[in-house]
């Protein structure tokens, strides 16, 4: 399951602004917050078809190799060529992929069925020998896969049939079959992947897949075209071609959809939402994405050793202040970590008593004084890390420094360049002399233990170094156990000891955002783009 | 004559051979690894991360990566690139073209509207000539990228006369869709280069050779083409092939603000999550630029004005 620091914000100075931008995040329509956007489920459903669309991504994808896809932009594009063995669906719930059938016949094994007749691009047929092939490039450490994480309980991965693959477990993973709805579950022609080596992937190369469209001209540093397959299982896409735009700049991005110049984008800067909005070039819609941004404890050696001084930071924190300013109103103030929509697979009643548990959003400077004054922390030092790399880094970061004078922490912020902010999320020496640094996050799985696994003792993710024997009993237990319902009330349980802990304070949730030019319809508003076909649901408006 | 050039040539491997070196070392001495990069940014096994180091020899000490990269880099092998995993000269040529058009449209009008600016301004004079002042100071005083902003404003967004991004496809389709961003990138150097011609013509029309030269009664406009013009025009070239040198940088802004994809978009990309071949490629090209532009410029020199000796330089 993948959760992610953001390195599209981490990319650098023209990223940025961007980079927010693409995130989101959303709460069930309604609920706390006096956001300004409703979100919907859907974008209304195509007249006809349309020969074709284009669309702007904020960056160019580098390579388009699965093993490598780990970001907007190569998701964008990939999720319309190559298919996983399940989909991720526009609800935010699995189903069915490559693989008709997903079984499990004891807790360590998972037994995936291959449809029959997949035609792949290049005119070969699926086979299980495709996909064995496909997953197990995760395991090779010389090819360094973004997924492998998502592969550290699998034990082998082997044909069974002509149309199966069995994946064995070192021990029950309830997260490692949902993988298998992202790019780590993705299947292409392994005479493909062996005959271009290095090339697959790129724009030397090219992708041998399933998907409903195909890899048409890549042109480099402009655009890169996607045509429809006419050979597809599924059901045959509405537009003939779509053509990605790469547009770093935000403003070029927002001025080539008033104009009409290219039809739609996913995740708009909030510099834009309010030109967009009122534009009779397209229509803006939000849906839910699986986007939190946090503050990340990089330390509990220091001043926030305490667990008081961590609960009176979290209290005095403005986060309702900083959803309106850094999103435009466009974010939702939250305490937890893990997305409200990440819930969606587990009964409402679960969620809402898990939410309940949870500390309120209300800032309460009195109480957050106290805590202080109790834990002898007056006048300690706390060092932030903020970055020209976005309005929502260096945002929180004055926030945090607003909410630690005010309860009497002498907060510093430590600038980073944005080149070097990427650092902190996988070296340690980076985050050498941090207490907190600002973290955007978001999930490749509808499931909120994608985040609670993170402050396991020992995770890569788990910087700060937390520890906690009953945490991790509570964590092994959730990871265990398939059940839906049954997992949803143990990760109530273990969301509600992070949050005691304060291992991680949470701030906001952003929704996802999708504009359409007046021409088109019918993507889908929730974040599911990253892995679902969308862009076979584009056809004509009118 | 060709002791000069081969003079220069030296000059020009040896300049290229020191920035390669500054570039590679500044890239290495950066904060951040390339490394943290091609895992993702996630957590990796130590194995993984063995085996990603030893692939790109990132293991071995800068001295040795250097080395490497200059053996390969003379054999015309410039490696590949971290970031997009394909070879650099594929990458950088696929975005050379519109990157140099670019910059040569932008170099055009900052020639001819520069030096017609500066002329009329000096010859003319009186309401022209602070007219001339006036619009060169705001041309000056505006960076690129807020002139790009609001071209972009104004003759896409409201009127619609022109694309808001790309470079087109086809020659005509390409100057059309790089005009905005060529007006962009050159209105400053426009605003330069007017001021400093016409400085420079003003310099020549009070010396006493011209005063010499009416005196006898020359037509006015031979005095302006051989006596002031001509001597002018040092001063003129050097200027103008610092404005191309500055063109050069520039192009990053416009580039990004007109969605582009060209060299300087690529480079700024490039640098922040430290692709290495890429960068040394991108800044080698520019150098060199440099340098052959400068060499041009000592070459017109002369023929411009015998009095110059070949590579000085200094302006009669």
């Amino acid at each position: 399951m993948a959760k992610i620091p953001r390195r599209a914000a981490a990319a650098g100075a023209l990223l940025l602004a961007l980079a927010l931008v693409l995130t989101a995040c959303g709460t069930p329509a309604g609920s706390r917050g006096a956001a300004d956007y409703r979100l919907s489920a859907g974008t209304p459903r195509p007249k006809g078809e349309i020969s074709g669309f284009s669309w702007a991504l904020y960056a160019e994808p580098p390579v388009l190799d699965y093993l490598y896809a780990f970001d907007y932009p190569q998701n964008t594009v990939l999720a319309n060529v190559c298919e996983s063995l399940m989909r991720w669906t526009p609800g935010l719930t699995t189903e069915p992929g490559l693989a008709r059938k997903a079984s499990n016949p004891d807790p360590k094994t998972w037994v995936y069925d291959l449809r029959a007749g997949v035609k792949f691009h290049g005119g070969g047929e699926l086979t299980a020998d495709d996909a064995v092939y496909s997953l197990r490039r995760h395991l090779d450490p010389k090819l360094g896969s973004y997924w492998n994480e998502d592969f550290a309980n699998v034990a082998s991965i082997d044909k069974t049939g002509p149309l199966q693959v069995t994946v064995r477990l070192k021990r029950p993973d309830a997260l490692f079959p949902q993988a298998m709805a992202n790019s780590a579950g993705t299947v292409a022609s392994s005479r493909s992947i062996k005959a271009q080596g290095r090339k697959f992937g790129t724009a030397d190369g090219g992708l041998d897949c399933t998907g409903p469209f195909e890899l048409g001209r890549w042109n480099r540093g402009q655009s890169l075209r996607l045509d429809r397959f006419d050979g597809y299982w599924g059901r045959r896409a509405k537009a003939g071609h779509v053509t990605f735009t790469f547009l770093p700049d935000s403003s070029a991005r927002t001025n080539a959809l008033l104009t009409g110049e290219v039809d739609g984008t996913f995740g708009v800067p909030p510099e834009s939402l309010a030109r967009l909005r009122s534009s009779d070039s397209g229509t803006l819609s939000f849906g839910e994405g699986l986007t939190t941004v946090n503050l990340n404890v990089a330390s509990l050696k220091g001043t926030l050793k305490d667990v008081r001084v961590r609960r009176a930071l979290l209290l005095a924190l403005d986060r309702e202040g900083f959803a309106r300013a850094a999103m435009r109103g466009s974010a939702t103030p939250t305490s937890a970590p893990a997305p409200r929509a990440a819930w969606r697979g587990i009964p409402r009643g679960i969620t809402d008593r898990a939410y309940r548990q949870l500390p309120t959003v209300k800032r309460d400077l009195e109480t957050a004084r106290k805590l202080i004054r109790q834990a002898g922390a007056e006048g300690k030092k706390l060092t932030v890390a903020t970055s020209p790399i976005g309005p929502d880094v260096s945002l929180l970061a004055l926030a945090v420094q607003d909410a630690g004078t005010r309860i009497g922490l002498n907060v510093e912020l430590k600038t980073i360049a944005p080149d070097a902010f990427t650092a902190l999320f996988s070296d340690a020496k980076a985050r050498e002399g941090l207490d907190l640094f600002p973290y955007t996050y978001y999930l490749s799985i509808t499931d909120p233990l994608g985040i609670y696994t993170n402050f396991r003792t020992g995770q890569f993710e788990n910087y700060a170094h937390f520890s906690d024997p009953e945490y991790d009993r509570v964590e092994a237990r959730a990871s265990a156990t398939y059940d839906p319902v049954k997992r949803g009330r143990i990760t109530a349980q273990l969301q509600k000891l992070a949050l005691d802990k304060a291992i991680c304070l949470p701030v906001a949730e952003y929704p996802n955002a999708v504009f359409q030019s007046r021409r088109i319809t019918g993507a889908p508003t929730t974040v599911s783009y990253l892995y679902y076909p969308w862009a076979a649901d584009v056809g004509a408006r009118g | 004559m060709l002791r000069f050039l081969l003079r220069r040539l030296t000059e020009l491997v040896l300049t290229l051979l020191a920035a390669s070196f500054l570039v590679y070392g500044s890239v290495f001495l950066a904060p951040g690894k390339p490394e943290t990069f091609l895992l993702g940014g996630r957590g990796a096994n130590p194995e993984a991360l063995a085996a990603i180091r030893a692939q790109y020899h990132l293991d071995e000490p800068f001295a040795v990566q250097y080395a490497k990269w200059l053996g390969s880099a003379l054999t015309g092998d410039f490696g590949q690139s971290v970031q997009y995993r394909s070879d650099v000269l594929g990458l950088v040529g696929a975005r050379l073209p519109g990157t140099l058009v670019l910059i040569a449209m932008a170099a055009t009008l900052v020639i001819v509207v520069g030096l017609v600016l500066g002329w009329v301004g000096a010859v003319r004079g009186g309401a022209l000539d602070s007219a001339v002042l006036v619009g060169t100071s705001v041309a000056v005083a505006t960076p690129s990228f807020v002139a790009a902003i609001v071209l972009l404003a104004v003759f896409s967004v409201q009127l619609g006369w022109f694309p808001t991004l790309g470079s087109g496809a086809g020659p005509l389709d390409m100057l059309y869709h790089l005009t905005l961003p060529s007006i962009a990138l050159a209105l400053p150097f426009v605003g330069v280069l007017a001021r400093v011609t016409r400085a420079a013509m003003l310099e020549q029309l009070g010396r006493e050779h011209v005063a010499v030269a009416r005196s006898r009664g020359i037509p006015e406009r031979t005095v302006i083409r051989r006596h002031v013009l001509r001597n002018a025009l040092g001063t003129v070239v050097t200027q103008g092939g610092l404005t191309l040198s500055g063109l050069v940088i520039c192009t990053i802004l416009v580039e990004s603000a007109f969605g582009l994809g060209g060299l300087g978009e690529f480079l700024a990309r490039s640098v922040t999550v430290k692709d290495y071949p890429v960068v040394q490629a991108v800044s080698l090209l520019v150098v060199g630029l440099f340098v052959l532009v400068n060499l041009v410029i000592d070459l017109v020199h002369p023929w411009l004005d015998p009095r110059v000796a070949l590579g000085t330089r200094s302006a009669a």
